[in-house]
């Protein structure tokens, strides 16, 4: 697939470096996303496979027993797949698209007809159903803390992360306002990097060698979930922990190769391990 | 046309082929998506004028900066502001969902009420201001007139030092009740320790950003201790995306795997209680191998060589106990740490450049144990921690200016002779300042409840207290209760007059000091949207009840309203001078600075600094890192004391066993372990409980959000249940599986949970999450799960009178 817009220039292509050493487990992300986006939010949570969360934390442990057990997160966005998103090849509505200018994966809701495939195809289980209309029970008055800037959802549609695709449109339209041609790398974050209390999430375009994102990637204990089934997703996570990396993937036994330790303290961008030699 | 085959297949496929090109199908399939989906009670949020407003959240003692963003008059998010010097961008979990305890009618009282129906039913009607206000001022009166003024009690869960407590202190003071209690946190446990080791009554200060070897003895960093927006972003600092820039190591001292230990560099899980003999231990291996600060310990100590006192008696020393009792083999008895593992974090103690051991219980909302902390505390002055860059901190106090002097009538002054409910302060507790267990102990022993009337601010305690619900009890028991309340709360469905306060986005507000914050902090919140309800900011009330109830209680409030209160007690900050209202991210608050003489503090008048305050919402005065010895320490021997003398002379004037402490003569002024006392029997109770904090569950008086509840795994709520975490090999010997339904039986009650199995769990203890089990607020929280404070059984900590909740004997029973 080509990665140039209609100007046969290099687009935009925005994407995340999640540190799982600095990611707490707080959920704040979680609560941001849900709060930025309108998300409905109904009296039982408990239901995971039916309640909706855009980001959603994956709690995993090295399955150790006492007192080696360690327990860590993974904060799970939509990976915005850059090779052939796998819902967007099945949905028969285009409700869903790659965005060639921008490497966002879009879910245009009024076109979907919730027929659920790309929930089916999606291999990270970032996309979410509505059972159930928005739960905004009359006399509550919790509509009122609405943002006006996404709509709420109604049942029978499917949603999912967009990289708080709003806030590239406010971003946008400020440029357009002030004559700029370029949208600086703080001008659009997403909900949950700016919530992150430990600064876990960095946030800009991949394609943009002064982002930061673009230099996290480079580093050894960088690496991306499931993927060798080549979806190319543009969320990438960076651990110290050699139990964490071997999470991201199904490895066969003796198949994964833990991250050695070539570069100790000698170069910028060292692999001195955490925890598993302290 | 006569119908054949040939004309038959042609049409069908001709009609096939046809429907292929028109648009029409795929128009109509997307027709009805959106006929579909235009619900009319879909919401359509309204748009208009966006705006931020700047504000500080006041959820929990944190004091993070928050901006809100408004549609016209909505507030519509919270964000972080990284223009503050706490929190610096980030918040948790439950300031960013704040919204939801913002525009939730059914969460809220909309108005003053009174109850109608049976108490605990939450059935109220509402009434007028004027109405509440004369029911309570009437009472009050009344009690004051037929002299038992004593028989009116507050309990306060405002953080000392603030506005609104210093208010309600004062009420009670005018009225004429001793029987003014505060709620045990952890921030009194710091109080009293410094003041037995320190002689400083101020809070602990740990510089946390500057140190290098950060030892937290059970503090939950990551569990929402300290200000959680100040130590999570401590966080992200320490662990630089390239681990070769990370200069600071974790070590976590906790027996369950929690967030914190399992993202430390390093885990030791010693038994529940025991924190203060593997600290002892650690104390041990550096004064054996002799490398502890010997300049420090001798300048600036006492008690730490065998001494004489001045009646000729020989004691002995902190050096000549902790050899003696807490070697590593010893110790490793006691706490199941490996001698090993002492040895080398001794090692890592000692030699990194700038250590600090901290001391913590969770959050900050439950207390401590006071021998403990001194534990930690000894510690960090063994190897010369203390009033050092990176180390513990010795800041003076805020600069507030108090509160005018005011005269008592004589029914206040014979009232606040009376003894208090509690016996804080007495020769039993001598540094306690009040002891909630105790109060409602002595209204359940009472036949007849000796309190009438019962004020609760910013307070859930029948919800919050690790009591086996002892308070709930004595709540029934007592005839008025009323409560500030903005949240239809467990403590408020049992009151009979509820006066509604506004929640933390409606009203001004201060904050003083977050926890363990290392320079002196003041933050002011104010309105983000005006009073959506019929409430009021409960500063206001109280100045209106007080001037209500009239005579020498009303004088002792001139003021128009709470705003004058607040802006009288911020004139001390810029009568001290040397503060800044201010912010610059660049110039991060922790870091030294050192200012040049003609450094102006940004505002040239008090007004000037007010309209800042207002404006900012924080006050603070830059790190001072180490300050001037003499008179630091203002202990009797004006030293940092192993051996607490004041200590010994509450010993001397009760008696060691009046103060709960078990061991005698010199170790009973000093850090030690004393096996914690239970009446429950260990072969019909073999397993313990303890109840852990998480981040994103609110566990105090404030409901969680529910937003919180989509980031809770199912193996700690699913559906109506919550979660007990047991280690397997402890399920194994029960025969119980991942998700089995049992009852958890302690001799005071019984609670069911569900087993989840965790390896993290150290054995024989069953961890059980608080924050469960409301029978308060609405659907999204009723009912879900269960408190495990309604089955503690908890013993008093030695001196302080604390209720020790992490030892509860307990026993699983399958249902």
């Amino acid at each position: 697939m080509k990665k140039e817009n209609d100007h046969g220039k290099p687009g935009h292509k925005y994407g995340m470096v999640i540190n799982l050493d600095k990611c707490t487990g707080c959920g704040t992300c979680m609560v941001a996303c849900a709060a930025e986006n309108n998300v409905s939010v109904r009296p039982d949570q408990s239901d995971k496979e039916r309640v909706i969360t855009w980001m959603r934390l994956y709690r995993i442990t090295n399955g150790k027993e006492f007192p080696d057990t360690e327990v860590s997160y993974f904060p799970r966005p939509c990976m915005h797949c850059d090779h052939h998103p796998p819902c967007v090849s099945v949905c028969v509505a285009t409700a869903t698209k790659l965005d060639f200018h921008t490497g966002i994966v879009s879910q245009i809701y009024t076109r979907c007809i919730g027929c659920r495939y790309c929930q089916a195809a999606c291999p990270y289980g970032a996309r979410y159903f509505n059972w159930w209309d928005a739960y905004f029970p009359k006399g509550k008055g919790l509509d009122r803390y609405l943002s006006p800037e996404v709509s709420p959802r109604m049942r029978g549609v499917v949603e999912k992360c967009t990289f708080c695709h709003h806030r590239l449109m406010r971003a946008k339209s400020q440029a357009y306002a002030e004559d700029r041609r370029e949208i600086e790398e703080d001008q659009y974050q997403t909900a949950c990097t700016e919530a992150c209390p430990a600064g876990a999430i960095t946030f800009g375009d991949l394609n943009n060698p002064e982002h930061q994102v673009s230099k996290l990637t480079k580093h050894p204990f960088t690496f991306r979930l499931l993927e060798r089934i080549g979806t190319e997703p543009k969320v990438y996570y960076q651990s110290s922990r050699d139990w964490v990396r071997k999470l991201g993937d199904n490895f066969l036994p003796g198949e994964y190769q833990p991250v050695v330790n070539k570069t100790w303290m000698k170069e910028e961008w060292s692999t001195k391990p955490g925890r598993d030699t302290f | 046309m006569k119908l054949t085959r040939r004309n038959f297949i042609a049409t069908v496929v001709g009609g096939v082929a046809g429907i292929q090109v028109t648009p029409l199908p795929w128009k109509f399939t997307d027709d009805v998506a959106i006929w579909t989906q235009n619900w009319p009670w879909v919401p359509v949020p309204p748009t208009g004028e966006f705006s931020e407003v700047s504000s500080v959240c006041n959820l929990c003692p944190g004091g993070c900066g928050i901006s809100v963003r408004k549609v016209d008059n909505r507030a519509v998010k919270i964000e972080g502001r990284p223009d503050y010097p706490v929190n610096a961008g980030g918040i948790c979990p439950v300031g960013m969902g704040g919204l939801q305890l913002l525009y939730n009618e059914s969460l809220r009282f909309t108005g003053p009420m009174k109850r109608v129906g049976m108490r605990g039913s939450g059935e109220f009607q509402n009434i007028s201001w004027d109405d509440a206000f004369r029911i309570i001022a009437g009472r009050i009166s009344a009690l004051r007139k037929s002299g038992r003024p004593e028989a009116i009690a507050a309990v306060d869960g405002n953080r000392e030092g603030t506005t609104a407590s210093a208010l309600i202190e004062r009420l009670m003071q005018a009225v004429g009740s001793p029987n003014y209690v505060r709620l045990p946190s952890l921030s009194d446990t710091y109080r009293m320790g410094n003041i037995v080791m320190e002689g400083r009554d101020a809070p602990v200060a740990y510089d946390l950003e500057n140190s290098d070897f950060v030892l937290s003895f059970g503090c939950g960093l990551l569990e929402g201790w300290g200000a959680p927006g100040r130590v999570m972003n401590a966080w992200g600092m320490w662990h630089d995306a390239n681990p070769a820039k990370r200069k600071t190591h974790i070590v976590q001292v906790e027996s369950r795997a929690s967030n914190t230990a399992s993202k430390a560099d390093l885990w030791v899980a010693p038994r529940p209680g025991t924190d203060a003999a593997l600290a002892l231990g650690l104390a041990h291996v550096i004064i054996r191998s002799g490398k502890y600060d010997a300049g420090f310990v001798a300048e600036h100590t006492f008690g730490f060589e065998d001494w004489q006192s001045t009646d000729g008696r020989p004691h002995s020393g902190f050096k000549t106990l902790v050899l003696k009792n807490y070697s590593p083999e010893q110790v490793s008895k006691i706490t199941g740490v490996r001698p090993d593992v002492m040895v080398k974090l001794a090692a890592a103690f000692r030699l990194a450049k700038a250590p600090v051991a901290i001391y913590g219980k969770g959050k900050n909302d439950l207390n401590g144990s006071l021998y403990e902390f001194m534990a930690v505390q000894s510690l960090n002055a063994l190897t010369g921690r203390i009033n050092r860059p990176g180390g513990v901190l010795l800041p003076d106090p805020i600069p507030l200016n108090p509160l005018p002097y005011f005269e008592r009538d004589d029914i206040a002054s014979q009232g606040l002779k009376k003894p208090r409910l509690d016996r804080g302060g007495t020769q039993e507790y001598p540094f306690t300042q009040s002891l909630i267990s105790n109060f409602a102990d002595a209204i359940n022993r009472s036949p007849k409840s000796p309190i009438d009337t019962l004020m609760v601010f910013s307070a859930n305690p029948a919800f919050t207290l690790p009591d086996g619900g002892a308070f709930k009890n004595a709540l029934a028991k007592i005839p008025f209760v009323v409560s500030f309340s903005p949240y239809r709360d467990e403590t408020a469905n049992m009151a009979d007059l509820i006066l509604p306060d506004c929640t933390y986005l409606e009203k001004m507000d201060d904050m003083v000091w977050p926890v363990g914050l290392q320079y002196p902090f003041y933050g002011l919140s104010k309105p983000v949207v005006k009073p959506i309800y019929d409430t009021r900011n409960c500063g206001d009330t109280v100045i209106e009840m007080a001037k209500a109830i009239g005579e020498s209680v009303g004088s002792a409030f001139p003021w128009e309203g709470f705003e004058d209160v607040v802006k009288e007690r911020a004139k001390g900050l810029y009568d001290a001078g040397g503060g800044r209202v201010s912010f610059d991210r660049a110039a991060p608050a922790w870091k030294p600075q050192n200012p040049k003489a003609g450094d102006k503090p940004g505002y040239n008048s008090f007004d000037d600094m007010w309209k800042k305050l207002m404006a900012g919402g924080l006050w603070y005065r830059p790190l001072d890192q180490a300050r001037e010895w003499p008179w630091l320490f203002k202990t009797p021997s004006g030293q940092f004391e192993f051996y607490s003398q004041l200590i010994d002379q509450a010993i001397q004037r009760a008696s060691a066993k009046d103060l709960r402490i078990a061991v005698r003569d010199d170790a009973a002024c000093m850090a030690h372990y004393a096996t914690p006392t239970s009446t429950a029997n260990r072969s019909d109770y073999p397993l313990s409980m303890m109840p852990y904090e998480m981040i994103n569950l609110a566990s105090g008086w404030i409901p969680s959000p529910p937003f919180l509840y989509k980031t809770l795994p199912d193996t700690q709520l699913l559906k109506e249940t919550s979660f007990a975490a047991v280690n397997p090999k402890t399920a194994a010997k029960y025969g119980l599986k991942q998700g089995d339904l049992v009852a958890v039986q302690s001799p005071v009650g019984e609670v069911q949970a569900r087993i989840d199995l965790f390896g993290g769990a150290m054995p024989d203890i069953v961890y059980m999450p608080v924050g469960f089990g409301h029978t308060g607020y609405d659907e999204f929280l009723k009912g879900k799960g269960v408190n495990p404070n309604a089955i503690v059984q908890a013993e008093q900590d030695p001196v302080t009178g604390y209720p020790v909740w992490w030892n509860t004997r307990v026993k699983l029973v399958k249902v």
